[in-house]
């Protein structure tokens, strides 16, 4: 990275561009009651009027131009209409659409301009359909202020003497883009705006696919030399990290700016290209949260791409995050999925699987909350004196319960218009559709949280009160009831002697595998939406882990205690596919073993192996090549997602004790990269506690 | 059907040989060094540490084809990463009956024997025979010095190393760098000129001085009594090495 880069990179972490910040939210709801305007016709006049109170931004030395200067998004409605408005109806965390993902191969072939043509041929076309018609305009009034914002940027540019700046800007995103540099501006403000009108986890799909060939023409034609080209990709990602205090999420750094390399192309071909080892070697160096790097993977890819990976999971960013293509493609063709589709997957915001342009798809919906289904079937059914049977039996029918009442709240799904993000996704403006009316897919996606838990308290009850008889039912119980106060003999036993997840031990993995059977049974039995879309089962935890063990504000799931697996009330659970937090294992290698039993063909909404390595494992080039080949490892089992760390211990306690000194910290927290020390205290304490493959 | 004393089983140790690799600890140790930073592993019964994340007993018997059938589990993994299993210890050849029945038993797995070279030699062969790389750790050719150190004659150690280059397996000889103590540039000339003109000899390694060395004795119930100054930097002269014409590195 050469010494402009550094300082671009440090002026964006001091916040230097936050000075241009102005003070107040625009106010929209005053024209909008006075206009008496339409829910789309409400959005459309968000963004337009989001983007002409933008202040253009052109910071010294920059490449790469949009720096936000709005606060915030405001409402579209009243606090009262958007009760009546939604009333009775489900809706997606804050409202408007998020972690979805545009084709943004789209705008770079087509232009504004170009999208701008579709539009209006679809609308004289459809002239007599009020409701395209009303969607047609209001796209058109979205890319018009685009483009108005562009100009202006074009125009300052200019004033300041930055003439090739100025050529960019005038070129995109009104027009299709014929350079590297170009595809990254027009990409850079209209992936913006999308935040800018209230769309969140705005994912950028495909990068190395859609923007490759960018890159390899210039390369060819010699217009760039590699390093010139690393230069303005690092900008870009310099770029995409302005902002991120802005966006919406559970925690700061939890905002879906993910990409996705690798893979296959449609046609089954290999997809790797160039751009997919620049974007590697590009985050390697710059060590930013964003974009959150997403690489996907087959028993085809080669070592030396893997190793390169893995020297970026070396920084200790969290990512780039492993999905096996063998596994993830046959599992979304079993739920429905075009083939050539299934091929062009993304990883959405965290580890979803979703289609580039071509999904309304609610892929984090909610969770199913295994350890409520367990827990509750080992207290009722012990009390009454039922066997291990039964407590399955009961197990499957809690999940069945939670499945079903999840599928009926979220038939009643309301979806907000987006007239602007519609003008990347296939189809929209061919057939005057918002994409809140569907697209394509238009699945929904739950997790199975904490499901190491649970089985290790299915095992540490069938092990202990059934095989072997030695703890009676009762005082189990009561222990329980205690949590576990007075009877902590019990507790340690029940944590280290008990059969866990994660040891490849059959006695704890098959009621893992059970689980999710359970879970996938669930969703084929209550998953069908009234509009056609499945929910889709996936094993990830999202922030339940931190959420189930504590409680939450406005979550639906109960709390959970004490565990029969030794676990104290209040204590997190495992975080995706973990062992549960503070088991000793047997190592990497069983726990990829463990995780590999299950049919992940049934499940297609991803969720993570997750593996903390000991920073120590990266030492020399030759430790690096043997991570790539546990990642090759992971992929021959036939697991599906895998997400490793490379965390020092010290250095996350050091972090705790003196923040001030770890400001850069990164570290992955659930499905995503954020920096330690804007954390709240729980999830850090969690990332302290969890397991340590200690290698030396 | 023999058993061993394991004190633990890694997975994924990178610094243990090639590839992916198992490392199984075996407990009991002849040697007592002074900075050994396995101070669990030199009692070959097992034994209760307790650090302040509780009690727990280090040290568990295995019967060889139990240990093997759990190795095996992975043998597929470990060969196709082109990785095997790896033991060290303590001292591996403690057990050596046990070992040889072990090995027999592995399903075709590259096997690394990582000792410290005091053992019988009729055990060393036998275990040596069904190795196809060792590690073997070699700390000071003055004798005084060895004693002192390490509780133990170094007349074994070096007779095996002569043993061990006639066979032509290959080998590594593994430094650990202790200041002021194996360091020296007299020690360091004097290992080298012990192993130099041995074709089998793959690379010597010098491995860097543990200063947490002393962190787990206090939890094993021992007491940790370096006579040496800990907080010296080490030696690390790698010419010497060179100079006779062996490759080296630190690792």
């Amino acid at each position: 990275m050469n010494e402009r880069l550094v300082h671009l990179k440090q002026a964006m972490r001091a916040g230097a561009h936050k000075a241009y910040r102005q003070d107040q939210s625009i106010d929209l709801l005053t024209e909008c009651e006075a206009e008496g305007l339409s829910w789309p016709r409400r959005v459309a006049r968000l963004v337009r009027r989001q983007v002409e109170a933008e202040q253009v931004v052109i910071l010294p030395g920059e490449n790469i131009l949009f720096t936000r200067s709005l606060p915030g998004v405001p409402p579209v409605y009243s606090e009262e209409d958007w009760f009546r408005l939604t009333a009775g109806r489900t809706l997606h965390e804050l409202g408007p659409v998020s972690n979805i993902c545009a084709d943004w191969g789209l705008l770079l072939s087509q232009g504004l301009l170009g999208r701008r043509k579709v539009a209006l041929s679809t609308r004289r076309r459809l002239m007599h359909e009020p409701q395209a018609v009303e969607f047609l305009d209001c796209a058109i009034e979205t890319i018009d202020a685009v483009l108005a914002l562009a100009a202006r940027y074009a125009d300052q540019a200019r004033r300041l003497g930055r003439a090739d700046l100025a050529a960019v800007l005038e070129a995109v995103p009104a027009h299709p883009a014929r350079s590297f540099h170009e595809a990254l501006q027009s990409l850079r403000l209209c992936q913006a705006v999308v935040w800018l009108g209230g769309n969140y986890h705005v994912g950028l799909g495909r990068f190395d696919q859609y923007m490759g060939p960018y890159l390899q023409a210039d390369l060819q034609a010699g217009r760039l030399t590699t390093g010139q080209a690393e230069e303005l990709l690092a900008e870009f990602f310099i770029s995409l990290n302005k902002d991120s205090d802005l966006y919406p999420g559970v925690q700061q750094g939890d905002n879906g700016q993910s990409l996705t390399l690798g893979g296959l192309q449609p046609d089954g071909t290999s997809a790797i290209n160039e751009l997919t080892r620049m974007v590697l070697r590009v985050s390697r160096d710059l060590e930013l949260i964003d974009p959150k790097i997403n690489l996907r993977v087959s028993s085809e890819t080669d070592l030396d791409l893997l190793s390169l990976a893995s020297e970026l999971t070396r920084k200790g960013l969290g990512f780039p995050q492993y999905s096996n293509d063998d596994v993830v493609i046959p599992a979304l063709v079993a739920h429905g999925y075009d083939q050539e589709d299934a091929r062009d997957y993304v990883v959405a915001a965290c580890w979803e699987f979703i289609i580039p342009g071509r999904g309304m798809e609610v892929v984090n919906i909610g969770a199913v909350s295994f350890p409520a289904a367990v827990d509750q079937a080992i207290r009722s059914s012990l009390a009454e004196g039922r066997s291990f049977d039964e407590i399955l039996k009961h197990t499957c029918e809690h999940i069945h319960t939670q499945v079903n009442a999840l599928a009926q709240a979220y038939a009643r799904l309301l979806l907000p218009p987006a007239p602007y993000y519609s003008i990347f996704m296939r189809g929209c403006l061919e057939q005057g559709r918002d994409l809140s009316q569907g697209l394509k897919y238009n699945n929904l996606g739950i997790h199975g949280a904490c499901s190491a838990n649970a089985a290790d308290a299915l095992a540490a009850v069938k092990q202990f009160v059934f095989d072997d008889g030695s703890l009676p039912a009762g005082e189990l119980l009561a222990a329980l009831k205690a949590d576990f106060a007075g009877y902590e003999a019990l507790r340690r036993h029940l944590d280290e002697a008990g059969p866990k997840v994660g040891s490849n031990d059959e006695r704890a993995d098959g009621l893992l595998v059970k689980l999710f059977e359970y879970f996938s049974d669930a969703c084929e039995a209550y998953g069908r939406m009234p509009w056609g879309g499945l929910l889709r089962p996936g094993t990830g935890s999202a922030m339940y882990y931190i959420w189930l063990a504590k409680g939450h504000a406005g979550m639906r799931e109960p709390v959970i205690a004490a565990t029969a697996d030794g676990r104290l009330s209040g204590e997190p659970f495992s975080a995706n596919l973990a062992p549960a937090p503070g088991v000793r294992v047997r190592g990497p290698i069983s726990t990829l073993q463990s995780f590999s039993k299950i049919d992940y063909r049934r499940i297609c909404n991803g969720g993570p192996i997750t593996m903390e390595l000991s920073d120590t494992v990266f030492r020399d080039p030759e430790s690096i090549r043997k991570v790539a080949m546990l990642v090759r490892m992971f992929v021959r089992l036939g697991c599906q997602q895998l997400q490793l760390n490379s965390l020092s211990v010290d250095t996350l306690l050091d972090a705790r004790a003196h923040p001030e000194k770890h400001k850069n910290l990164i570290v992955r927290v659930w499905g995503w990269s954020g920096y330690f020390c804007e954390l709240a205290p729980e999830y850090q304490d969690h990332i302290i506690a969890r397991t340590m493959y200690q290698v030396e | 059907m023999t058993s061993g004393i394991v004190f633990d089983i890694k997975e994924f140790t990178v610094h243990d040989g090639p590839g992916i690799r198992t490392t199984v600890f075996l407990k009991g140790c002849p040697l007592t060094c002074m900075w050994c930073h396995n101070p669990e592993s030199q009692s070959i019964q097992p034994q209760l540490i307790s650090s302040p994340l509780g009690d727990r007993l280090a040290g568990r018997e295995y019967e060889s084809a139990e240990l093997a059938a759990l190795l095996n589990q992975q043998a597929d993994l470990l060969r196709s990463s082109e990785g095997g299993v790896t033991f060290s210890g303590g001292e591996p050849l403690m057990h050596a009956e046990f070992l040889v029945e072990l090995i027999d038993l592995l399903d075709d797995l590259h096997v690394v024997l990582d000792t410290c070279g005091h053992a019988s030699s009729a055990d060393f062969l036998l275990v040596l025979a069904r190795t196809d790389l060792v590690f073997y750790d070699l700390k000071l050719i003055d004798p005084a010095a060895h004693r002192h150190y390490t509780g133990v004659e170094n007349d074994l150690i070096l007779r095996n190393l002569q043993l061990l280059g006639e066979t032509g397996k290959p080998f590594v000889i593994r430094v650990p760098l202790v200041p002021g103590v194996t360091d020296t540039d007299e020690n360091l000339a004097a290992l080298a000129a012990a192993v130099r003109g041995m074709p089998a000899l793959v690379e010597v390694n010098l491995l860097p001085y543990n200063r947490a060395a002393g962190s787990k004795y206090r939890y094993a119930g021992m007491e940790f009594k370096p006579d040496y100054d800990e907080t010296r930097p080490v030696n690390s002269n790698t010419t010497i090495f060179e100079q006779a014409g062996l490759k080296v590195r630190c690792t």
